[in-house]
């Protein structure tokens, strides 16, 4: 090591250590620390140059280009193929009912408090604070509300008639007062806003998202039913967060404050398979999974039921682990 | 190599002003220096690969999923939609394939005079190859340029979840979008322009349909082992058709403005101050009461929205406790989490508050005619907060909205109903 260009003036180290600014001037003896330091430099300069300094990104799958030849023409020709198992053959008859009561293992983690900056004077009157609703158990009965449970694919529906009066969606002192909503496709939502300043409520996913004037209303009928609930917020106070879940066949539930639902009329003498979801859950999507093995309860937050005809079936208390819903 | 060595020490040894003369006979540096020369040849510069479309690697996190899940998109997307340079239109999309043709592919030329890959060589710096809003330049601009994948554009003359019509893209590209990155390819010419639109409406298509795909594989039964089904019903008919039928409705969706309202317009204008601060249109509490834009700062507008909120939604995933967890879900848990990090890391931008507009400027992105003004207030701004006033403002009050909007940047009393008077400096 003492001997690279330690009295050398011109050695290229040095230059280089010159250039970034590593030794100011050249009259100076140079110390070895200095000396490695340019070369090193140096060094890494080049080797980045040729690895080049990528972040690691999630590698991209390749499509198989002949496999998509194959698909591409199989597309172009009329051949039918089925649409991949969606039907749903009917096999019993008659309709029953179907009940249950999720239940909170554990005590909540205590809810989160919203930050309110716009319209204080209405929101926050009087020292008022507002909370994340997202988990409400019953402190009684450790019921979970707010867990909503829909059919996936039934074989038959029942006829029932559209109730006559819209569902009411109402928000006062800027909050939602219904936290999480269910709705048949077609039926009516009076979404109504109950505070002296005006709100604008926007249903994600679809065409509603709609300024309603301080104590007004306007009615919004879904078109199309969501998969998994969809939320609703106000773009002018942007804390305000409910969820709305729209099905074809009206066949839903959105457990109460002791965490018990109820679905009427679904097909019985079959196998149903319904969806379960929660605002805070961790599974895909919110899907709710639960460990109950006799209802084929899937990761995918499914569960399987055969409803008995004209009678109630119920699935007892479904047990929620604190790990099943996030913080 | 043992030939090349002392040759090479020679030769550097003649250099001696050049490199350290040493007792050693072979400087260390220049050693190092030779070595990493040659590699940097022997590595580095070959040919340039194809462009390939980049995955919606977001989504496929979000939906957890697997390596030949996500390999069976790819492919269905290649056979349907083709690959960046050799685009394939399907009949249901409705799509010219010789537009598309023009606009695929890398710059390059079969016809004297007709220059191709027009959407390589104008607009994939900053859209990305993808559409996907993140073209090399993109994290350095703000606004992020458009993100075609959702199929939700801004600036049109249609109900608020309907596409845009082939004309309004058109005068995007034509007008470009005042205020932000987007410039004007009106000299391009309108043939040009056409085929440009046309393969944005290729991209947006073909990101919906990924998107749809990539969704539903949460909706399918167990018995389908964890793969969509390949055939026509499917493909066409549950995740295109939906798609394009949209974009073709759209011509057929535009909002009907009616005549301006036969009043004095210095009447109008104060009746459009009076809604303006008012409590059915809201406005001020979005754009402020010195109508700025600082009336709120705290909401994303919805492409940043999905960014944000799963952003979230891992973050607290992260402090959920494994401990009743079996080692499966642990394992899952954790590989879930990893790909969720990095998807969030690579493949999005960072999200970003959106500002309302400050309407002083006289900068408005989507047109500053008086019909810009009465389709954004009527169907609101589709993919921002901006909310539709159709329902609670009649035609003949959104009119005077926009006259009073129009004359806000000549405003100079700065007794606006605000609590501070208006400065000069405030305006920007």
């Amino acid at each position: 090591m003492r001997n690279l260009c330690l009295s050398r003036e011109n050695c290229l180290p040095r230059r280089v250590g010159l250039t970034l600014g590593v030794s100011s001037r050249p009259g100076l003896q140079w110390s070895v620390a200095n000396c490695l330091l340019c070369t090193m430099l140096l060094c890494m300069t080049l080797l980045c140059t040729m690895t080049g300094c990528g972040q690691s990104r999630l590698p991209a799958p390749t499509p198989d280009s002949e496999a998509a030849i194959a698909l591409r023409a199989s597309l172009a020709s009329d051949s039918a193929g089925g649409a991949g198992g969606s039907e749903v053959v009917s096999t019993g008859t008659g309709w029953g009912t179907l009940t249950g009561r999720f239940v909170f293992v554990g005590s909540p983690p205590a809810a989160k408090q919203l930050i309110v900056d716009k319209d204080t004077a209405v929101c926050t009157a009087e020292g008022r604070k507002l909370f994340d609703q997202s988990l409400q158990v019953d402190e009684a009965t450790g019921g979970l509300a707010n867990v909503v449970v829909f059919a996936r694919k039934v074989s038959r529906v029942k006829e029932r008639e559209m109730p006559e009066e819209p569902l009411v969606f109402d928000q006062k002192v800027c909050e939602f007062l219904t936290p999480v909503f269910a709705a048949r496709v077609g039926q009516p939502i009076d979404v109504r806003n109950s505070d002296p300043i005006g709100h604008n409520t926007n249903v994600s996913g679809t065409s509603f998202n709609q300024l309603i004037p301080a104590g007004e209303g306007t009615l919004f009928t879904p078109a199309r039913e969501t998969g998994m609930p969809t939320m609703v917020t106000c773009n002018i106070h942007p804390w305000m967060k409910a969820y709305a879940v729209f099905r074809e066949d009206g066949y839903v539930a959105v457990t109460a404050a002791d965490g018990s639902f109820t679905i009427p009329d679904l097909p019985a003498g079959e196998e149903v398979e319904l969806q379960v979801w929660h605002e805070r859950s961790t599974g895909p999507n919110g899907a709710l999974a639960a460990d109950m093995p006799e209802l084929d309860w899937s990761s995918k937050g499914r569960f399987t039921v055969t409803l008995e005809a004209d009678g109630t079936t119920d699935i007892g208390e479904v047990q929620i682990p604190a790990s099943a819903v996030g913080s | 190599m043992t030939h090349f060595l002392p040759f090479l020490v020679t030769a550097m040894n003649r250099h001696s002003t050049f490199m350290c003369r040493n007792r050693f006979s072979l400087s260390p540096v220049a050693l190092v220096l030779t070595v990493c020369g040659s590699l940097l040849f022997v590595s580095g510069c070959g040919k340039t690969p194809a462009a390939s479309f980049r995955p919606n690697m977001v989504e496929a996190a979000k939906q957890r999923l697997k390596p030949e899940q996500e390999e069976q998109v790819a492919t269905i997307l290649e056979a349907m939609f083709g690959t960046p340079d050799n685009p394939i239109a399907m009949p249901e999309t409705g799509l010219d394939i010789g537009k598309l043709r023009l606009a695929a592919g890398p710059v390059h030329s079969d016809i004297v005079g007709r220059k191709n890959g027009l959407f390589r060589e104008h607009c994939s710096h900053c859209h990305g190859v993808t559409g996907d809003g993140m073209g090399p330049t993109a994290a350095f601009l703000n606004p992020y340029p458009r993100d075609y994948r959702p199929g939700w554009f801004k600036f049109k003359s249609t109900e608020r979840a309907d596409k845009p019509t082939h004309g309004d893209l058109v005068t995007i590209l034509n007008n470009g979008i005042y205020g932000t990155s987007m410039p004007s390819f009106e000299l391009l010419g309108e043939a040009k322009v056409d085929a440009l639109v046309e393969y944005v409406k290729y991209l947006s298509m073909r990101g919906e349909a990924e998107l749809n795909m990539m969704r539903y594989f949460f909706e399918l039964d167990d018995e389908d082992e964890g793969k969509l089904p390949e055939t026509r019903d499917f493909l066409v008919e549950e995740i295109l058709l939906p798609v394009a039928e949209r974009w073709q409705e759209a011509e057929d969706a535009v909002i009907e403005v009616p005549e301006m309202p036969e009043v004095d317009l210095a009447e109008s204008i104060a009746m459009g101050k009076e809604l303006f601060y008012g409590n059915k249109a809201n406005c001020v509490k979005c754009h402020g009461v010195t109508a700025l834009g600082d009336g709120q700062a705290n909401d994303y507008d919805d492409w940043n929205k999905v960014v944000k909120q799963w952003s979230d939604e891992v973050q607290s995933s992260h402090e959920v406790s494994t401990k009743e967890m079996s080692r499966e879900e642990k394992a899952e848990h954790r590989e879930y989490l990893a790909r969720a990090d990095k998807a969030l890391a690579g493949d999005a931008l960072e999200p970003r508050t959106i500002q309302p507009r400050n309407l002083r400027q006289a900068i408005y992105r989507g047109g500053r005619r008086p019909i810009d003004f009465y389709y954004r207030i009527h169907a609101g701004i589709n993919g921002a907060p901006m909310p539709a006033a159709a329902g609670t403002l009649t035609p003949d009050e959104i009119w005077h909205v926009v006259n009073y909007i129009r004359s806000l940047p000549y405003e100079f009393d700065g007794e606006l109903g605000a609590d501070r008077s208006m400065v000069a400096r405030d305006r920007l």
